[in-house]
């Protein structure tokens, strides 16, 4: 009997793409603080972008979590989804994947919580984001079987590239505050 | 007409109010938002409050004086 392999690809191709939205996220994220664009993007649409970007990740995280547990390659039990380190593939590479997705979904649930908990935590917890980028490299990196593939180890090398060049913008340059245009005047 | 509330302790300055509407919302020398004026009949104040990620702008329709 021949294996079918739809979950597998399914699960492979739902991580790298979740990682890319994560990517896509964290870039967005840093374009509403460091403002490169100036005027010509507004802050509310690379808000909504950010957002967005932020919850099609964990969607696909799921989908790649779900589809893990149905494919016969790797035989992931259902809690090791959820408890970092029970995996018997691969153990430490998948709980710093396990970790990273239970940390980004701490992050997307405080911005629900954000009035409650306050502007400086909510901020303490979006700093939470790098550790997520670290982690879930390190995982796709480490557990990845297309890791070693020229095109998946591009990916992995452009999205910490494109990050780093993106927060080293932000740290080196003050936060760009386009003056509003002065209220008109009714004559 | 709308009046329009800031909490100061949520504003993070991202400056998306601003942008919305400027004759109300300016980022003052502190990196937050600060109000030009307190209340307008430009429907952008509800826009402007609408796309404030901390939730931190308030906006309340009252009877114009």
């Amino acid at each position: 009997m021949t294996h079918d392999p739809t979950f597998w690809l399914l699960a492979r191709a739902s991580g790298l793409t979740a990682y890319a939205l994560l990517t896509g996220s964290v870039l967005a994220g840093l374009v509403v603080r460091s403002r490169p664009f100036g005027r010509s993007v507004k802050t509310a649409s690379a808000l909504d972008v950010h957002r967005f970007l932020a919850l099609l990740a964990l969607g696909m995280l799921v989908l790649h979590g779900v589809a893990l547990t149905l494919d016969r390659t790797v035989h992931l039990p259902l809690a090791a989804l959820v408890v970092p380190g029970i995996s018997p593939y691969r153990p430490t590479a998948v709980a710093l994947g396990v970790l990273s997705c239970e940390l980004a979904s701490l992050v997307v649930v405080s911005f629900s919580l954000r009035r409650r908990i306050g502007r400086r935590n909510w901020r303490r917890l979006h700093w939470a984001t790098y550790l997520i980028f670290v982690m879930a490299t390190a995982h796709g990196l480490a557990s990845g079987t297309d890791s070693t593939q020229p095109w998946a180890f591009g990916l992995y090398l452009g999205a910490v590239g494109a990050v780093a060049f993106a927060t080293a913008w932000r740290a080196l340059t003050s936060p760009i505050r386009v003056p509003s245009p002065a209220p008109e005047r009714s004559t | 007409m709308y009046r329009i509330v800031i909490d100061r302790s949520l504003c993070s300055g991202f400056g998306a109010c601003a942008e919305l509407a400027p004759e109300i919302f300016e980022v003052d020398g502190g990196g937050l938002v600060s109000l030009r004026l307190g209340s307008s009949a430009d429907p952008a104040v509800l826009d402007a409050a609408a796309a404030c990620p901390m939730a931190a702008i308030t906006v309340e329709e009252v009877e114009a004086a």
